[in-house]
């Protein structure tokens, strides 16, 4: 059971963060009963799973707290601000003591009986008198030996839930010597004949010293289904008695029991010798319809096991190693064209991208689970600081390195505080400048090429440049005569002893850590960019790289280069006339009655500009809520491509985000096609300039 | 070429070095540098990137950047012959090490030599970067520049180089 | 012949516990993670022996998805063992009317869920 505990915590741990999501929802719309549903069945669930590994402190706890929902549910009690409260206090003690079970630290115990007591106003609960002991109240004195008679006579329709008589049967004959007599309760005719009728009923002597609650325990379930008698004879032990079997077998499979006359003279009149018979049964069909079952292992069962990281990496070292020799099977095979081949190769394409997903699976975890940690923060937080704000997060399905999720919830903590704090102003404050009395905090994760971003964005009050800068200066970090992008000013804010609270807002004087951020980001190979612009909000952006990088692609060629655009962002594929690309002053093509910006590629890579005459191929990517065109010489075809790095001589060029190899042995490069439409934006502002 | 590599007096250790040409200028390198020396592969440029990054290449299976290295010194760019080649190296970084391909015009030979027999260079040597030359080998009337390959590429300051105007200002850190 | 159970549980520490008890004592075991999920696992193979379903779960509960086992042609006579937190009278006579077999009350022992699953199944 010990090894067990993992999963029980671990569980217990995201069915706590459920509830607390759920517990925030609730208090934004206390009237969503499928708030209080959810709530109600996590808590459920949290009681089922801690009162199977006896953790009956935690379970009765839970047992209490889900009365209150189960009331609220049934519509008997009202969700208050005070439960709301409770629970949420409730919430934080769970989390502490599923690590002390048994309330060890003195603190919990003062914590749990606090809370019980508050949660026992709410339910109003009649006091403790309620554990009466109704344990011990009869053990039985008939330990003696004694001859018990079960007349089990079952519904005609018991089969119809499944229910087995026969195994009922077999659990009662293991309680000790035995006699089954079979019988019938009428025969059926073959033309009214139904098999799913049960028109058996049985008559059962036991020579035992098992207590009648137990007896009756093996019949717990047909209770309402069947009619169950039971007779019992002490110190009589009438089945070994050879009379008593003349007897049984005149009855068996007769529509009567033992005549009980008859019955009472053989109790009366009982020997103790008689070899041992043991009257069976048979006769009664036993379907066993199992026909050839399939052993296949398909365990869902999800037990996990811990694996060092360094093997993990080698899996996916070798999963891609496989993928790219299985392209180059592909390939040869392509040029051979041996049918048998082409079988096989198709066949290892297949296994290699289901293990490539699984591969995948192991690592990666959906972001989500951090968020709802945030949900929290930002619910107290706005409390404290007399806030309205409204909590918004996006694209939590987008999966992530768990270990890069654990690192990051931090470094996030610690933004999305800064936005609360400094950014977003009190409502009075937003009114007066015309903005929505709430202030929004936005939390945002989505994929491109093989980088995963998270954007942190408010519509504070924004970073004003010209603080940063002066700040900068005063700091000795730059000279009054350098003359930086607003980008290169904001990164000033991650210098080590820039504190940006006294900058940027008055109030606290906690600047210190986005140095901290920026360096545990870095860490993760990741970067950090901030955008802001006075009162209308800032933007933080994140990068982090995808650890392992197998991904869909679509292998494109750009001047006889080869070229990987992830299929993640590929929404459609255009052919156009370069003449209409050309010739567009707006930059815009109407496709399919949306007007879609597209970007000539050619010109953002230097190369030769498009041949008028000529046609491209336009894959329109979508990058966050937009959707671009860029433009292609030819679409090669999907190809699943392992990403690696190319190194830090092209840190500048950034829009290609590593490069992979092609079944030929050449290279192709992934772009990152976020990047690139930043490229463009900038290259057309600098136009526009 | 010939070395003395019998004088026991001298105090410095006896290393391999490998020399080789661009173009009409001789180097040379510890060989405990070089990993392999490859013909020139089909290489993939990546777009908008610096004169002196030729491109990646496929190292079985790995990604290599490769550079040009007449570039990196102020020559004309390579032009590839039958004896181009493409030296690769370890070089070490801030504490990291980073593999790179360096295109050379020719590999000319392997030799040792003690390293007492390195002299500082002398002026001649200023038409390159003094931090890329080690010291100078005089051999007769010959001389070659030993160079500081980990300082010859994870420079990524481009002065030395003939077109920096693609490249974005990189270095103020 | 091995039997094959169904168990059907939003909890995954119920699914393992309740998998490796009867893993144990040579079940092949079979999850799914609500009633949804059951039923599709239930689908897709040809001989469930048993099932053993938690009530309280998302996307179908446990009477919904008793309810559509006992859809099945080939599962009308399917044992069906519920799982229950205590002694919820009123649940498990739903549960019973609804065509369950017979129901394991949380918190359960090992030897307590073997005993249960050997009355309904051989």
């Amino acid at each position: 059971m010990e090894e067990m505990k993992d999963t029980y915590i671990q569980e217990a741990n995201e069915l706590l963060e459920n509830l607390e999501s759920s517990l925030l929802s609730l208090e934004d719309n206390p009237n969503d009963n499928s708030n209080i549903e959810q709530v109600f069945r996590v808590m459920h669930t949290l009681k089922g799973n801690s009162s199977m590994f006896g953790l009956t402190k935690i379970a009765e706890f839970v047992h209490d707290l889900e009365t209150i929902y189960d009331k609220i549910r049934q519509g008997e009690m009202n969700l208050s601000k005070e439960i709301l409260n409770t629970t949420l206090a409730s919430f934080d003690h769970l989390n502490r003591i599923i690590h002390d079970s048994e309330l060890q630290d003195p603190k919990n115990i003062e914590n749990h009986q606090e809370l019980i007591k508050k949660i026992h106003t709410f339910i109003q609960k009649e006091s403790t008198a309620t554990n009466a002991n109704v344990t011990s109240a009869t053990t039985m004195e008939n330990n003696a030996l004694r001859t018990v008679q079960v007349i089990f006579q079952p519904n005609e329709d018991l089969f119809l839930d499944g229910t087995n008589p026969l195994f009922l049967i077999a659990d009662l004959t293991s309680l000790g010597k035995n006699c089954v007599i079979p019988h019938f309760k009428r025969v059926q005719t073959l033309d009214e004949y139904n098999p799913t009728f049960c028109i058996t009923y049985w008559e059962v002597y036991l020579e035992t010293k098992v207590p009648k609650e137990e007896i009756m325990d093996v019949f717990v379930f047909v209770e309402g289904n069947a009619k169950i008698e039971m007779n019992e004879f002490p110190y009589v032990n009438l089945i070994s008695n050879r009379e008593f079997i003349t007897t049984v077998n005149s009855v068996i499979f007769k529509d009567a029991l033992i005549d009980k006359v008859i019955l009472t003279e053989q109790i009366e009149k009982v020997g103790e010798k008689v070899s041992s018979v043991t009257p069976n049964a048979k006769g009664v069909i036993v379907q066993d319809a199992d026909a050839a079952v399939r052993i296949e292992s398909k365990e869902k069962v999800v037990s996990s096991i811990r694996v060092a990281s360094d093997k993990l990496d080698e899996l996916m070292n070798l999963v891609s190693e496989l993928v790219t020799t299985q392209a180059s099977l592909t390939l040869y095979n392509e040029k051979n064209e041996t049918p048998e081949l082409e079988i096989i190769s198709e066949n290892i394409e297949k296994l290699s991208r289901r293990l490539r997903d699984i591969a995948f699976g192991m690592t990666l975890v959906p972001i989500n689970n951090m968020f709802s940690r945030f949900q929290r923060l930002v619910r107290d937080m706005s409390e404290t600081l007399g806030k309205e704000i409204q909590f918004v997060t996006e694209g939590g399905e987008t999966e992530l390195d768990k270990s890069i999720i654990e690192t990051l919830t931090d470094p996030l903590m610690h933004i999305i505080r800064n936005s609360l704090d400094h950014g977003l102003e009190k409502p009075e404050d937003r009114m007066f400048l015309g903005k929505p009395r709430k202030g929004t905090v936005k939390l945002k994760a989505f994929y491109s090429g093989i980088s995963v971003y998270i954007q942190i964005i408010d519509d504070g009050k924004g970073i004003d440049v010209e603080a940063v800068r002066n700040k900068a200066i005063s700091k000795g970090f730059l000279k009054e005569e350098d003359v930086l992008s607003d980008k290169e000013i904001f990164d000033f804010i991650f210098f080590p002893g820039f504190s940006t609270a006294a900058v940027v807002t008055d109030i606290s004087g906690r600047g210190v850590g986005m140095d901290v951020v920026k360096r545990n980001i870095t860490d993760l190979k990741g970067s950090i960019v901030v955008e802001s612009a006075v009162n209308v909000g800032t933007t933080l952006t994140i990068k982090l790289p995808l650890s392992l990088s197998i991904i869909d692609g679509l292998l494109v060629e750009i001047e006889k280069v080869n070229y990987i655009i992830p299929l993640s962002v590929v929404n459609k594929c255009y052919e156009v006339n370069n003449a209409d690309m050309l010739h567009n002053f707006n930059k815009l093509l109407v496709l399919e009655e949306k007007q879609v910006p597209y970007i000539n590629i050619r010109k953002e890579f230097g190369y030769q500009d498009l041949v008028e005459d000529e046609k491209s191929q336009l894959i329109v990517v979508s990058d966050g809520d937009h959707e671009v065109g860029i433009c292609v010489d030819y679409i090669v075809g999907e190809y699943q491509a392992v990403v690696k790095p190319i190194g830090k001589y092209y840190k500048n060029q950034d829009f290609i985000s590593g490069a992979t190899i092609l079944g030929d042995g050449s290279i192709a490069l992934v772009m990152d096609t976020h990047k690139i439409v930043e490229l463009y934006t900038e290259h057309v502002k600098m136009e526009v300039r | 070429m010939k070395t003395d590599v019998t004088n026991e007096n001298n105090l410095g250790e006896t290393k391999s070095f490998l020399s080789f040409r661009l173009g009409e200028e001789h180097f040379t390198i510890p060989v405990m540098k070089i990993m392999e020396i490859l013909e020139v592969p089909k290489i993939t440029k990546v777009p908008q990137s610096p004169n002196f990054l030729v491109g990646v290449i496929n190292l079985r299976g790995a990604v290599l950047p490769v550079i040009d290295t007449r570039i990196k010194f102020g020559m004309t760019q390579m032009e590839y012959t039958i004896n181009t080649c493409i030296l690769v190296l370890s070089v070490e970084v801030n504490d990291e090490t980073l593999v790179v391909g360096a295109l050379v015009d020719s590999v000319s030979e392997v030799f040792e030599l003690n390293e007492s027999k390195i002299k500082p260079s002398p002026s001649i040597a200023t038409k390159y970067r003094a931090d890329y030359i080690a010291g100078m080998i005089q051999e007769d009337d010959h001389f070659m520049m030993v160079l500081n390959i980990d300082k010859v590429f994870s420079s990524m300051d481009l002065e030395s180089m003939a077109e920096s105007k693609e490249v974005k200002v990189e270095e103020n850190k | 012949m091995k039997k094959n159970i169904l168990i059907v549980d939003d909890s995954e520490s119920i699914r393992e516990v309740v998998s490796i008890a009867l893993q144990s004592e040579g079940y092949n075991v079979f999850t799914g993670i609500d009633g949804q999920d059951g039923l599709k696992v239930l689908l897709e193979n040809t001989n469930v022996n048993l099932i053993i379903s938690d009530l309280n779960m998302p996307n179908m509960n446990g009477i919904s998805f008793l309810k559509e086992v006992r859809k099945i042609d080939k599962y009308k006579y399917l044992p069906i063992l519920i799982l229950t937190t205590e002694s919820q009278e009123a649940k498990k006579l739903e549960a019973k009317q609804e065509g369950a077999t017979g129901w394991i009350i949380k918190p359960f022992v090992k030897d307590k869920l073997l005993a249960v699953v050997k009355k309904v199944i051989r």
